[in-house]
């Protein structure tokens, strides 16, 4: 591993920026992430920086359950960010389809669709699960590296 | 020769560039972040920033022009980087300076306006193609009360070179006062011409997803936000240069004041940018060409009144 490479994975734990994906929860996680994002936690002293697009993006966070509706489009949302990419389930919708598992337009958690890095289970989640999650995610990276 | 080699080389040239650009992002990300009561990043995250976007992939949407869209970053920070030489940190001289530099720079710092343009254009995306519009009808806003402001001192001084503008001012400080509304000026039309709040409608990110940049990914996109840090360094060293004429005749002492300067604007720019939340194109519009034209338009009529009807 040379120097730039070093650099590069450093810069990559020190600077995740998310965008964040509501694949059909009843909203109330996507709060959470949202207060997550305010003055009050301020995700940017961790680096963190909200995305608007995909292809800026290295943390795609989902919430909610995987609706036939939103399957496709999460799919294609994942497909257009570029590697290195991690994905974050937020509540526990996210994580195993939660109460609206097996229900007729339901697919199940994020990862019957994308590979998923982390899970945040809770109904909502709370903001400080969000950020304690991103920073464990953060060290889990060296080891990711290693495995490349 | 070698020594003017290094000289826009290291010091006072790019890799001084590139270090003061990356510390003027980390100032404007700090003070916004604590004028809205956060904490805000640490002192490495605009290096961070930059190395994680190096290493990720790029991916070059199928139907873009791929040689356009991989120029373009490209382009676009040397031009920005040929501005920088142009203006005075090292004492009151620049590195390359000339006569008529002035013009030369206010036409290079339009590339990257260009080259986003032409970046949202090539990417064939809605999104970034309204946000390649918005970037072009912003210009068309800007860009005439730009030019007169930051001739009016130019007129007043009776040279083109940044150099003789702040060495003219070095010997008659006072007439710097006259230039105060061009100041103003040129301060909303630099945030402007930045894509900073309350100006940046051409890439609301909450509105148009990113704007031009949208299909921009790895190492193209960390280029763009060099350019854009760097465009700040840029913009930033021509007003002190142009506005604010303190010079001792010492270099060092010359250099320290260049960078309590240029430390100002950009915190005046950050207060700005945090005050006021963003603006309708439209109303950017209407703001450029119904106020700050005429304020500009009166300063230069005025600035050649007393250059040439006065004989200052």
């Amino acid at each position: 591993m040379g120097l730039l490479d070093k650099a590069i994975a450093w810069g990559e734990k020190k600077s995740p920026w998310i965008i964040h994906f509501n694949a059909g929860a009843c909203n109330g996680c996507d709060i959470e992430v949202v207060d997550a994002l305010t003055p009050q936690y301020d995700l940017e002293r961790l680096g963190i920086l909200q995305q608007g697009s995909p292809r800026h993006a290295d943390v795609l966070v989902c919430t909610g359950a995987v609706t036939l509706q939103t399957r496709d489009r999460l799919k294609q949302i994942y497909d257009q960010m570029s590697t290195p990419k991690f994905v974050v389930a937020v509540g526990t919708c996210a994580c195993t389809g939660g109460i609206f598992d097996s229900c007729y337009c339901v697919t199940g958690g994020i990862d019957t669709v994308i590979p998923v890095d982390a899970y945040i289970p809770g109904c909502a989640v709370r903001p400080e699960a969000i950020i304690d999650a991103v920073g464990k995610l953060l060290a889990t990276l060296d080891a990711k590296e290693a495995g490349k | 020769m070698l020594l003017s080699i290094l000289k826009v080389l290291v010091f006072p040239g790019l890799l001084f560039l590139s270090v003061y650009s990356l510390v003027l992002e980390f100032v404007d990300r700090k003070v916004y972040a604590r004028m809205q009561n956060r904490k805000g990043p640490p002192w490495y995250q605009p290096m961070a920033d930059m190395l994680k976007l190096v290493g990720k992939k790029v991916i070059v949407p199928s139907n873009a022009q791929k040689f356009v869209f991989s120029a373009l970053p490209t382009v676009s920070l040397a031009a920005v980087c040929a501005a920088f030489l142009c203006t005075p940190v090292w004492g009151e001289t620049a590195i390359t300076a000339y006569s008529g530099d002035l013009v030369a720079v206010l036409y290079l710092l339009t590339i990257p306006t260009l080259c986003h343009f032409l970046a949202g254009y090539n990417s064939h995306e809605v999104y970034s193609t309204i946000g390649a519009f918005r970037t072009l009808t912003q210009m068309f806003a800007y860009e005439v009360p730009l030019f007169m402001a930051f001739l009016s001192p130019a007129i007043l001084a009776g040279t083109w070179s940044i150099s003789g503008i702040a060495a003219f001012y070095h010997a008659h400080p006072l007439y710097a006062l006259i230039n105060l509304p061009a100041f103003f000026v040129s301060l909303l039309t630099s945030q402007s011409k930045l894509e900073r709040t309350p100006f940046d409608a051409p890439e609301a990110e909450t509105e148009i997803v990113g704007g031009a940049l949208v299909e921009y990914s790895g190492r193209y996109l960390a280029f763009f936000r060099a350019t854009a840090i760097a465009e700040l360094a840029a913009v930033a060293s021509v007003l002190a240069a142009l506005f604010l004429p303190f010079f001792t005749g010492i270099a060092w002492v010359d250099f320290a004041l260049y960078l309590v300067k240029t430390l100002v604007i950009v915190l005046m720019m950050v207060l700005l940018r945090a005050t006021m939340a963003r603006i309708r194109i439209d109303q950017t519009l209407r703001f450029f060409w119904s106020i700050l034209t005429p304020i500009a338009m009166a300063q230069l009529i005025l600035n050649l009144f007393l250059r040439g009807g006065l004989g200052l």
